[in-house]
């Protein structure tokens, strides 16, 4: 049957269906890096982070066996790519952060959330979408590419980390295991610190291995299934900023526009929702309370458009997507979200209640 | 001298308004002004798109081109021209020509077809320097003219992963094509075949990193033929992508062989020989 249809239209397929996994399990598990940056700086609670972490790991180790059997070419993927902005990587990455808490969640959760009836996530994903355009292709486009051009960055070896330990004279499959070792043993370590977590959070652990695995599931997707010889598809993963701008300027122009993975998981993120919360009972339509909380999420969804167009990536593309593959860059802007976070949640930059 | 004209035609809206500035003349040369912009059609502004119609007066029905809307990534655009006709031995497509107006180099490819295609449809990528309109003219074998226009937007995104696919050092011979032959071929009925030859189309107007003008160096000719019989005879321009991907429709009654051929503007060569069995 599968021969039967283009290899867009599987492509599609299998971005939807990624989407209605990670829009039920994220509905069912409030699946999110800000809650779990939040509880844990706030509260002491580490549990929401660890399934966080979780994700990355099993997304780290899941993509480099793919890899590593040769099925995915990771090298066409925009994170591998050898050059990158020193600075607008890390600083999109603080604006994204801070905006993230903002908006008390990123983009992904707000489509999560959207799915299930939070209309305040409506807010963000549109301030969201229409800020990534802005700065991808739209007024701020020049001045992001003046920018990137001034303090683009070559690496000579390559993005990928593994590719460093190779040109020590490593074998490559050595290398690739030796830097997962690297990246996955103080992420599992911080994991198993609490030994509550597993016994008394299982649907934050399940909901950490799922997700982590849609990620390398997307890889096969694009790359594997995606991989025709005369228009192959971009290879891309799990990732919101971009794909939250181009699913709104697809509802505008889908007649002059092709449809693309990105566009189907977020589709099918708000499928996925929907029935989840319809079916768990927590479906509810919920608005602001104070105009200034809105203005808060408008800003928010701003700063995590812009900054997630200049750091390539949101907390799930750059910080479990981006870091599968072993990039450096995705290393610089994993490192900018926290920070921008933690600036919003502690010291004299944090944002006041309101 | 297309650019002088369309200059001139900007010229002249600013002396409309200039002109216009009572306040109520102001309002109607506002108002008339799009309207002069639809009245003229955008092959008119170009002597080699004028060339072709000759006088006669072009329709716009029983012809679509197809672009995206919105391209990120104006070095490659898909393009697909279909032009709705028989191809029978005496009503068929004989020539379809494609430009694109804003480019430093408006051609970017004419495609001769015969009823041997069986279908008129076209497919092909395409380089846009910058949002434009693209005209597709075909010329019909009753004398007719058919004419399409599209304006689609071409935006920057910079995060583009460009390898170079031909820089090897071997000067004078061209890589192997890669060919798609239709899954299943029916006797009698198009079938649809893809093709690509990994080359640089170097346009001749790009600098290298030392400032150097690198040469022009284009694929200029495509040909398929089936069993000596031409299906399509293309001339290729520097405003045709990078790497020429070519989807068009052959049509056979019988087994036979389809003979593909690239032609450099160097005079060296790349060829397919494909077997053709309808079933």
């Amino acid at each position: 049957m599968l021969e039967a249809l283009e290899h867009t239209t599987i492509v599609n397929l299998g971005g939807l269906l990624i989407g209605l996994l990670f829009g039920a399990v994220g509905q069912r598990s409030g699946f999110c890096l800000t809650r779990g940056l939040q509880r844990c700086f706030q509260a002491g609670d580490g549990r929401k982070l660890r399934s966080f972490v979780l994700a990355m790991v099993t997304a780290l180790v899941g993509t480099q066996l793919l890899a590593s059997f040769g099925l995915v070419d990771l090298s066409r993927s925009l994170y591998l790519g050898a050059e990158f902005s020193w600075l607008l990587v890390p600083l999109g990455g603080v604006l994204f952060g801070y905006g993230m808490v903002m908006a008390n969640g990123c983009g992904a959760r707000a489509t999560v959330l959207l799915g299930s009836g939070n209309l305040r996530a409506f807010v963000v994903l549109t301030c969201l979408g229409v800020a990534a355009f802005m700065a991808l292709t739209g007024v701020f486009a020049q001045w992001r590419l003046a920018v990137a051009d001034l303090t683009s960055m070559r690496l000579a070896l390559g993005a990928g980390l593994d590719a460093w330990l190779a040109s020590a004279g490593l074998p490559g499959w050595l290398a690739r295991w030796l830097m997962v070792a690297v990246l996955a043993v103080p992420l599992v370590a911080f994991v198993l610190a609490d030994r509550r977590f597993f016994r008394q959070s299982r649907g934050d652990w399940v909901a950490g291995v799922l997700i982590g695995l849609l990620v390398p599931a997307g890889w096969w997707v694009t790359g594997y299934l995606g991989a025709d010889d005369f228009d192959p598809v971009a290879v891309v993963s799990l990732t919101f900023v971009a794909p939250i701008g181009d699913s709104i300027q697809y509802l505008m122009l889908a007649s002059g526009t092709d449809l693309g993975f990105g566009v189907t998981v977020v589709a099918g993120i708000l499928l996925g929702s929907l029935p989840s919360a319809l079916l768990s009972g927590t479906f509810r339509l919920e608005g602001f309370s104070h105009p200034l909380r809105m203005l808060r999420y408008m800003g928010g969804g701003a700063l995590m458009g812009i900054g997630g167009a200049l750091a390539l990536g949101c907390s799930i593309g750059q910080g479990i997507t981006g870091l599968s593959t072993l990039a450096l860059p995705s290393l610089f802007a994993a490192a900018g979200i926290v920070l921008g976070a933690f600036l919003a949640l502690r010291g004299p930059t944090r944002l006041p209640p309101i | 001298m297309p650019q002088k004209r369309w200059n001139d035609h900007l010229m002249s809206r600013r002396a409309v308004l200039r002109h216009g500035a009572n306040g109520l003349l102001a309002g109607a040369a506002l108002w008339a002004l799009p309207s002069v912009a639809w009245g003229r059609q955008a092959w008119e502004r170009l002597d080699e798109t004028r060339a072709i119609v000759d006088g006669r007066t072009p329709t716009g029905r029983g012809i679509t081109l197809d672009l995206p809307s919105v391209s990120e990534d104006g070095a490659s655009v898909r393009l697909t021209v279909s032009v709705d006709s028989p191809m029978s031995s005496d009503d068929y497509v004989e020539a379809i020509h494609l430009y694109a107006l804003g480019n430093p180099s408006p051609p970017i490819a004419t495609f001769r077809l015969t009823p041997r295609a069986g279908k008129a449809e076209i497919t092909t990528r395409v380089r846009l320097n910058e949002s434009q309109t693209v005209v597709a003219l075909a010329e019909m074998s009753d004398g007719s003219v058919r004419v399409a226009e599209q304006r689609p937007r071409v935006t920057v995104s910079g995060c583009l992963i460009r390898e170079e696919t031909y820089g090897n050092g071997s000067d004078d011979t061209l890589p192997e094509p890669r060919v798609r032959m239709p899954r299943r071929l029916a006797a009698g009925e198009p079938g649809e075949i893809i093709t690509l030859l990994n080359h640089p189309m170097e346009t001749g107007l790009r600098e290298d990193a030392d400032g150097e003008t690198i040469p022009q160096r284009i694929i200029e000719r495509f040909r398929a033929e089936l069993d000596g019989e031409t299906v399509i005879d293309a001339e290729l321009a520097r405003s045709l992508a990078a790497d020429p991907y070519i989807r068009f429709y052959f049509r056979a009654e019988e087994e036979g062989e389809l003979y593909l051929l690239w032609q450099e503007d160097s005079g060296a060569t790349a060829e397919s020989r494909q077997s053709v069995s309808p079933g």
